[in-house]
């Protein structure tokens, strides 16, 4: 068995390390991995080297670089948890936090809350996620209760709720950007397809909710395991299917909103990277969730790195990136999912 | 003892189970039969307490199934459902511990004690050469085998199980229904298991419960509850039956598809 499908978490673990490096390294000015962490490691208060580097480096790296790269991978491992989060517990492959609108309904709680009054200091940021959860679990809600039959919650009416509450509070987003001209372009950016914040502000803002929620999910993985036979069947097996299920959605639901509240609308990637994460490593969710952490924060890395590159200088929405290269990557999935089942 | 009385159950203003009551005791098999629409899986799922009832009660050893937690009703009473497209490419061990999630943490890490039980379970269902295949590459046999194991993990006194027989082969259904009938002696186990082949039912059944349009029409063994009259009035056919050579058990024969005399 090669040593990647053996020890998953090392693997990506490095994959990630890699990722980070060359994320702060590329830019206007290339940057030596050496010299990164150097400057990384001067920056340490009980590590003093001696500086070999210009200045600007320094700025580049830690007032820019460094909190862009932090915030993408954070916002990648967000995308990639909850996705498998979603997927598990809908138990349909093609689930994802945007299929269920629960990113739309995060999108205009986070965007009502930056017309209403755009974050100049911390306190402000940390208000963004939350306005972003109460969107995201108010779409939860109205979305479960329109998809519930006899007190059941069919797949099909659940993925049609979703798409018909996420267009209308897309639509209600969109409006909101274009009568409030002052913040247009900011908004725009934000939702078509991605663009991180700026600064440290956000990722510190981000960095306690992501926690939480990543953290329920990571401890998630056993009852989404027994959720794989069917509620009835977990049930019978003495799961509480009730309570994990809240639980489940909450998590799923905090988790997107901090990620769409800070990065913008970028599918795709809680999309494709379970199925990575499956086909390679397996379906036990124990294992599922953690790595597609990692995977997910690496993934989305690359995506804005070649978003950044491509047309440089100019910068492309790392949605479109993730769509691009997501799209085709999907069929494939979808092809070979008819020949054995991997699920 | 599994005690029924006076069970009703109702989807919304459809009654599906109308005062239903009998008795089950360790180390017997109670055979549901009925036509399709009678009742049985209904009654199978109240019983696991899937649905609340209307009215009645459902019992385990003196205590209300209604009473006892999600968490606790799984260590006194495990469901074998139909196997159908299994859902998860779990491995057959992950599956079968799986049905240890009662007595697990909220984590699902396995103690020795977990381990052990699973590994009786694949033992007493002959998957011990399967443990590491993928449960949706297995046979229906197979499958329904790993969910028999997976019920048996869980370590209860109470086993029901759900047409266990549906989609196998003639070996696989007198292998299967060998094996709960060995498992049901030896560990004292109480088992009520919806089944369809009347054949099969005379061969594996202690008591036979047969019920029609969710009324008990008669419940005793299965001499007294398989006769002609019975069987005719619940399926609507005329049925000839005679007994088994060698174990005297009833052997029903529907006459609707008998070849003409010759």
């Amino acid at each position: 068995m090669p040593m990647f499908r053996k020890h998953p978490f090392l693997f990506n673990s490095l994959l990630l390390l890699t990722a980070l490096i060359f994320s702060i390294a590329l830019g206007a000015v290339f940057i030596s991995p050496g010299t990164i962490m150097r400057i990384i490691a001067d920056q340490l208060p009980w590590i003093s080297l001696n500086p070999n580097w210009p200045d600007s480096s320094v700025a580049i790296i830690m007032a820019v670089r460094l909190p862009h790269t932090v915030l993408v991978a954070m916002t990648g491992a967000a995308l990639a948890s909850s996705g498998a989060a979603y997927q598990g517990l809908f138990r349909n492959p093609l689930s994802d936090p945007y299929l269920i609108g629960v990113a739309s309904g995060a999108g205009l709680g986070a965007v009502l809350a930056m017309v209403l009054n755009w974050p100049t200091e911390l306190a402000g940021y940390y208000l963004i996620p939350i306005a972003a959860f109460i969107g995201a679990i108010l779409t939860v809600l109205i979305v479960y209760n329109l998809a519930r039959v006899n007190g059941l919650v069919p797949l099909t009416t659940l993925i049609l709720a979703g798409v018909a509450v996420g267009a209308f509070a897309s639509a209600i987003t969109s409006y909101l950007m274009l009568t409030s001209d002052d913040q247009i372009y900011r908004a725009i950016a934000f939702l078509l397809g991605g663009s991180p914040m700026a600064g440290w502000n956000p990722v510190l803002a981000a960095l306690p909710y992501m926690a939480v929620g990543m953290g329920l999910l990571s401890v998630s993985g056993h009852s989404l395991n027994v959720l794989q036979f069917g509620e009835d069947e977990a049930r019978q097996m003495g799961l509480n299917v009730d309570r994990y299920k809240i639980f489940i959605i909450i998590a799923a639901s905090l988790t997107t909103a901090v990620a769409v509240a800070f990065s913008g609308v970028i599918g795709f990637i809680g999309l494709i990277v379970p199925h990575i994460v499956r086909i390679i490593w397996g379906p036990d969710y124990r294992r599922l969730v953690p790595i597609s952490i990692l995977l997910g924060a690496c993934s989305l890395l690359v995506a804005d790195m070649l978003a950044r590159i491509l047309l440089a200088p100019t910068t492309l929405p790392v949605g479109i990136v993730t769509a691009l290269a997501g799209a085709p990557f999907f069929l494939w999935i979808l092809r070979r999912a008819k020949r054995e089942v991997f699920w | 003892m599994l005690k029924i009385s006076n069970l009703s159950v109702a989807y919304g203003q459809n009654i599906a189970i109308q005062d239903i009551s009998f008795e089950v005791n360790p180390g017997q098999i109670l055979a549901l039969i009925g036509p399709n629409g009678a009742g049985k899986t209904t009654l199978v799922r109240a019983v696991s307490g899937l649905i609340s009832p209307k009215s009645g009660q459902i019992s385990v050893d003196g205590h209300k199934i209604s009473d006892i937690p999600t968490g606790e009703r799984a260590r006194i009473l495990s469901v074998v459902p139909q196997a159908r497209n299994l859902g998860g490419a779990f491995t057959v061990e992950q599956a079968v511990m799986m049905g240890r999630t009662a007595h697990m943490g909220w984590l699902g890490r396995a103690c020795q004690y977990d381990r052990d039980a699973v590994q009786l379970a694949l033992e007493q269902t002959n998957l011990l050469d399967f443990v590491h295949r993928s449960i949706s590459k297995l046979s229906g046999g197979e499958q329904q085998r790993v969910l028999l194991a997976r019920a048996l993990a869980q370590s209860t006194s109470v086993l029901l199980l759900d047409e266990p027989t549906n989609h196998l082969d003639l070996q696989h259904q007198t292998s299967l229904l060998s094996l709960i009938r060995q498992l049901t002696r030896e560990k004292q186990l109480t088992v009520m298991m919806a089944l369809h082949d009347l054949n099969l039912v005379s061969f594996v059944a202690d008591q036979v419960a047969l019920i029609v349009d969710g009324k008990l029409q008669c419940v005793g063994t299965p001499e007294e509850v398989l006769s002609p009259e019975n069987i005719s009035l619940a399926y609507n056919i005329p049925v000839d039956i005679v007994s088994h050579p060698r174990t005297g058990s009833p052997i029903i024969f529907p006459q609707g598809i008998a070849k003409e005399d010759r």
